[in-house]
């Protein structure tokens, strides 16, 4: 770790000595792969290519139950399965609004970490906390939190004089924003301190020749922290998309997908688990798939077209 | 910002007239104010449910279900703790988690290390393949892999065992060992190997006695990253382990909660810290790297 | 194409996995199904062991379960019975892995509405050859038919659970209504009760119905309400009336016209409502009868309690039941062993064992006997057989598609219904609607 620490940026050195000895060491370069390849074939792309292939098929649970290739059968029965739109939407709706409300306050804190502030080494520390805990224990904690009658957060509002009787985890109003604010808090940590890396990486000459110049807080903010950040703003902002958009044993504890939060994974798990529908619910992961390759390719390409512009 | 920056617009300031000058330190010491509230809200909103949970770990079923909860428990006792390991049968199924971290975690290291290598090292199109299968495997959602690899489990005889979640989380581990242990290597100059080289060292002698010990500190990073996430997986474990006796623990703290009749809500609690514990302790010892090289290196790399 | 051929198939492909090209092979045989199951029969000299995935979670049950195993396996060297545990909470999830990945347990424990589906799979053995006359005769027709496709007998009935009304007898006191008494409680008696016992900061009734669907259609019947009419072959059609609705529509009715009942309690767990009936908040609290194990047990001191007549509807008391079963897989190895020890667990001495640690009603009818003797002036119990003597097996057991249908259309329409969200109408319409989604 100390290498990476002090040098962080280190690249590797393509030395002409080394490409002399390319075609020699090629060989055994395939020959380093080799223990990781096996398990990567055998167990990553061959099921995966498989479960691609499970979404054209009738498969399902039952003793003897045959398997025959139906085209895109499912795929025309998803159309009518209200159900599954349904959750489809739940999951948009969850994955941007948590993956939007964690980039603003993340930034917000990572901005505040950067800032000078006394007690910033401690800040930083609790910060982490959220990532420390596994996901299954975020929900339990989480539980005991929202619980209407006896959990802190309905105790916290009444000490305030606000109303204190709100069934956060049991009823549709208030159930996905309540699940998506446990999602924002478990996956603050990491968008925070990616955010706070690429703060450190811009040059402080930056700022200083900009007030200098004098260029307000806000000016700054948007002509020099901003396009500074940008390419680990896209990064971490996609990572953090496709993570809650697959997001299961969260809300699998939390509400287990009652009163509105039922999420496509959730959804799709339920399909093959509990109804024994292995090919339907394929089919679901492959729609899944495209849309998350739409939104990405769009996302990306409008943020490759900021850059260039 | 730096103190530097500071001083400098401070000597910059006092050019200016004296009005101007009061008004911009007020505005400056609103704005500090406000940045401490933030920061302190902030504070509490990230850190207050493990103070919660630890104090819920000490209370008694009556504390817990009180209408009017206390944040501290009445008495400080470890009831909880003895009634989590013996009677919910946590310590059996922290046992299989730590099994299976354990040996997830040496494989993926055996494995990933000469790959990382060679993905650091060699330019060849395997480079360009597995950084695409990296990404990809980010993309796809789990369902896609599960249903296939639970049937697939079946005929190899590793479903329903501990040894068939290794394999599991050992591809699953994979891509991020792979993505930290090649930065890692990078960082080592290239030079320090064709030095040794030089010196009439064996390719192998220049690995274990030159690399091995500057990679040592990102092996450790690498191996934690890949315990914490099988430590911590639930997914994986709910499809494939259907023995009480095999469960892990997330699995086995998931279904405490959703059980029938009423719940021992201070053994929850505190099985769930326990559970917490070396994730805890190990972001702990890792949190000063954390900002400063761990992740710059990744998100740059 | 036989599953023998199916799984050399998937040999093969593993075997081949660098070869993108396996494809084709999978997309026809995707190492679907299990092995060609035929009735299993042991040779009589060879020693096994079976495993029991037992569901039972109260002490008192788990001990229960576990003296009957012990009493067996001394025995009957020659089978020995390993008790495994399992949950309720995803015992559904749990079986369609286990069948699919062939490791279902030789003796698995669970309720009749869940089982009917497996059984319509062909995952469930036929235990008819093997239940001793005796075991056949003590359990009545009905219950046998809510466990049986045609004539073959999937399941096996142990006990069964009715919903009976749990009362605070000193808040009646101090609110000076008297405890009903007589056969039955009607539903508007219960509504004027829990008005009469609500007061400030304490609520007349506490009822954790956040799974609704199983009570509802349960206690429909006392409205006559019985939701499905099933054909054979475990199709069915739905028919959401008046009598369907009407135990949803004095819920609601208490909990937003009364205000008698804490609408909270609507969205959670029985186990999690106790606490607050036992706490005083609420005089009174409906529930599986299992929750008088769990008052006994955790009950302050001088906490007084007793079990109100059972209720009914206009069509009586009548309550639908989903008994608890015992099944083997047909995949197992051991079927007739498995079924023998199924055959000695619903001996009525067992039985009553078991019905008394989980306060259910045996559902044979000398276990039920031996249960009224055995538990004589304990609080609750004679409430609780007299119940159980008007349990019927309600039709949506049969029905194969009602554990999806349940899940995905009518536990969410129920649970909106009660937080008051939609309207009875809107009730009606997507419980109907939800069905013909499922079929």
């Amino acid at each position: 770790m100390t290498a990476v620490a002090t040098r962080p940026e280190a690249p590797t050195p393509p030395t002409p000595q080394r490409r002399g000895r390319r075609g020699r060491q090629d060989w055994s370069a395939y020959l380093l792969f080799v223990p990781a390849m096996i398990p990567i074939l055998a167990f990553s792309v061959y099921p995966l290519v498989q479960g691609i292939l499970l979404g054209f098929t009738d498969s399902q649970s039952g003793l003897n139950a045959v398997t025959s290739f139906t085209g895109i059968d499912n795929y025309v029965r998803l159309l009518d399965y209200g159900l599954f739109w349904q959750s489809f939407g739940i999951g948009l709706i969850w994955a941007f609004s948590v993956t939007i409300i964690q980039f603003v306050a993340s930034l917000c804190l990572a901005l505040l970490l950067n800032a000078n502030l006394w007690g910033q080494g401690i800040a930083r520390t609790i910060a982490l906390i959220p990532w420390a805990m596994p996901p299954v224990i975020i929900a339990i904690m989480w539980r005991f939190m929202l619980h209407p009658t006896y959990g802190a957060i309905n105790g916290g509002l009444g000490a305030l004089g606000l109303p204190d009787d709100t069934n956060w985890l049991g009823t549709a109003q208030w159930a996905l924003p309540a699940v998506i604010v446990v999602g924002v808090w478990a996956g603050m940590p990491q968008t925070t301190i990616t955010l706070l890396a690429g703060l450190q990486g811009i040059d402080d000459q930056l700022h200083e020749a900009a007030q200098i110049d004098g260029a307000s807080v806000w000016q700054r903010f948007w002509n020099i922290t901003i396009p500074g950040l940008r390419p680990v703003i896209v990064a971490i902002t996609t990572l953090d998309f496709i993570n809650n958009f697959n997001s299961f044993a969260l809300v699998y504890v939390l509400t287990a997908g009652a009163y509105g939060t039922m999420l496509p994974m959730l959804f799709a798990y339920n399909e093959a688990f509990r109804y024994g529908n292995f090919g339907l619910a394929s089919a679901m992961g492959n729609v899944i798939v495209v849309v998350i390759a739409v939104f990405l390719f769009v996302y990306l390409r409008a943020q490759a077209k900021a850059r260039t512009a | 910002m730096s103190i530097s920056s500071d001083l400098r617009r401070d000597a910059d300031v006092v050019e200016r007239d004296d009005r101007a000058r009061r008004r911009s330190r007020t505005s400056r010491r609103i704005w500090r104010v406000l940045q401490y509230v933030a920061l302190v809200l902030f504070v509490v909103f990230l850190g207050f449910p493990l103070l919660f949970l630890v104090t819920a770990a000490f209370k008694t079923q009556q504390e817990l279900q009180s209408p009017d909860p206390q944040l501290l428990p009445a008495q400080w006792n470890l009831d909880n703790f003895v009634g989590a390991i013996e009677r919910a049968g946590l310590g059996q199924a922290a046992l299989n988690s730590l099994v299976v971290a354990l040996a997830t975690t040496l494989i993926v290291v055996l494995i990933a290390l000469p790959a990382a290598y060679a993905l650091a090292r060699f330019q060849t199109r395997l480079r360009g393949l597995a950084t695409g299968w990296i990404l990809l495997s980010q993309v796809f959602p789990f369902i896609l892999i599960i249903i296939p690899l639970f049937l697939m489990l079946r005929p190899l005889g590793l479903n329903n065992t501990l040894g068939g979640l290794v394999v599991v989380y050992v591809v699953w581990s994979l891509p991020f060992a792979l993505w930290m242990l090649r930065g890692y290597v990078a960082a080592i100059p290239g030079e320090l190997e064709e030095a040794g080289a030089m010196d009439g060292a064996s390719r192998f002698r220049v690995l274990r006695s030159i690399i091995m010990p500057l990679l040592g500190p990102g092996l450790v990073a690498t191996s934690l990253f890949a315990f914490i996430g099988s430590w911590n997986e639930f997914f994986f474990a709910l499809v494939l382990i259907k023995d009480e006796a095999l469960q892990t623990l997330p699995q086995r703290l998931a279904l405490f909660v959703g059980s029938e009749g009423q719940v021992a809500l201070g053994q929850l609690a505190a099985g769930s810290l326990l559970a917490c514990i070396p994730s805890l302790v190990f972001f702990a010892i890792i949190q000063r790297r954390l900002t400063s090289g761990l992740l710059s290196g990744a998100v740059k790399g | 194409m036989t599953s023998h051929r199916k799984r050399d198939t998937m040999h093969r492909s593993i075997r081949a996995i660098a070869g993108i090209g396996a494809c084709a092979a999978l997309l026809t045989g995707c190492a679907f199904g299990g092995g060609g199951a035929t009735e299993a029969t042991t040779d009589p000299d060879e020693d096994v062991t079976l495993t029991f995935q037992s569901l039972a979670f109260q002490d008192a049950t788990i001990q229960a379960t576990q003296d009957i195993v012990d009493a067996w396996n001394a025995d009957h060297p020659e089978t020995q019975v390993d008790v495994v545990q399992g949950s309720w909470d995803n015992v559904h999830d749990q079986l369609v892995t286990q069948f699919q990945g062939g490791e279902a347990p030789d003796i698995i424990h669970n309720e009749a509405s869940d089982m009917t589906g497996f059984a319509q799979d062909g995952y469930l053995a036929d235990l008819s050859p093997y239940l001793s006359d005796d075991v056949v005769d003590s359990v009545g027709q009905g219950i046998w038919d809510s466990v049986s496709i045609g004539d073959e007998v999937f399941a096996a009935p142990t006990v069964m659970q009715s919903y009976v009304v749990f009362a605070n007898t000193a808040a009646f006191e101090a609110a000076g209504v008297d405890v009903p008494t007589g056969d039955e409680l009607s539903w508007d008696a219960l509504r004027e009760t829990a008005q009469q016992l609500t007061a400030d900061g304490s609520f007349g009734l506490g009822w954790g119905l956040r799974q609704p669907t199983a009570p509802f259609m349960n206690l429909a019947l006392g409205f006559d309400g019985t939701f499905f009419d099933v054909a054979d072959d475990g199709s069915a059609t739905i028919d959401v009336g008046e009598g369907e609705l009407a135990v949803p529509e004095a819920v609601h009715a208490m909990a937003y016209e009364d205000a008698s009942l804490d609408p909270v309690t609507l969205t959670q767990s029985g186990g999690d409502v106790l606490p607050g009936f036992l706490g005083g908040q609420y005089a009174m609290y409906v529930g599986g009868s299992y929750l008088a194990q769990q008052i006994a047990d955790s009950a302050p001191e001088g906490f007084e309690w007793t079990v109100l007549p059972p209720l009914a509807g206009s069509n009586g008391s009548a309550q639908g039941t989903s008994p608890q079963t015992l099944s083997v897989p047909a995949e197992s190895e051991h079927v007739d062993r498995a079924a023998a020890f199924i055959d000695y667990f619903m001996q009525a001495d067992n039985l009553a064992a078991i019905g008394e640690g989980d306060c259910l009603i045996p559902a044979s009818e000398t276990a039920r006997a031996e249960l009224e003797t055995a538990t004589e002036g304990q609080t609750g119990w004679a409430e609780m057989l007299a119940s159980g003597s008007t349990l019927e097996a309600a039709p949506f057991q049969l029905a194969s598609d009602y554990p999806q249908w349940k899940d995905q259309y009518a536990t969410p329409a129920f649970q909106e219904y009660l937080a008051g969200t939609i309207t009875l109408e809107e009730l009606q319409q997507r419980l109907a609607d939800g069905w013909d989604q499922v079929g």
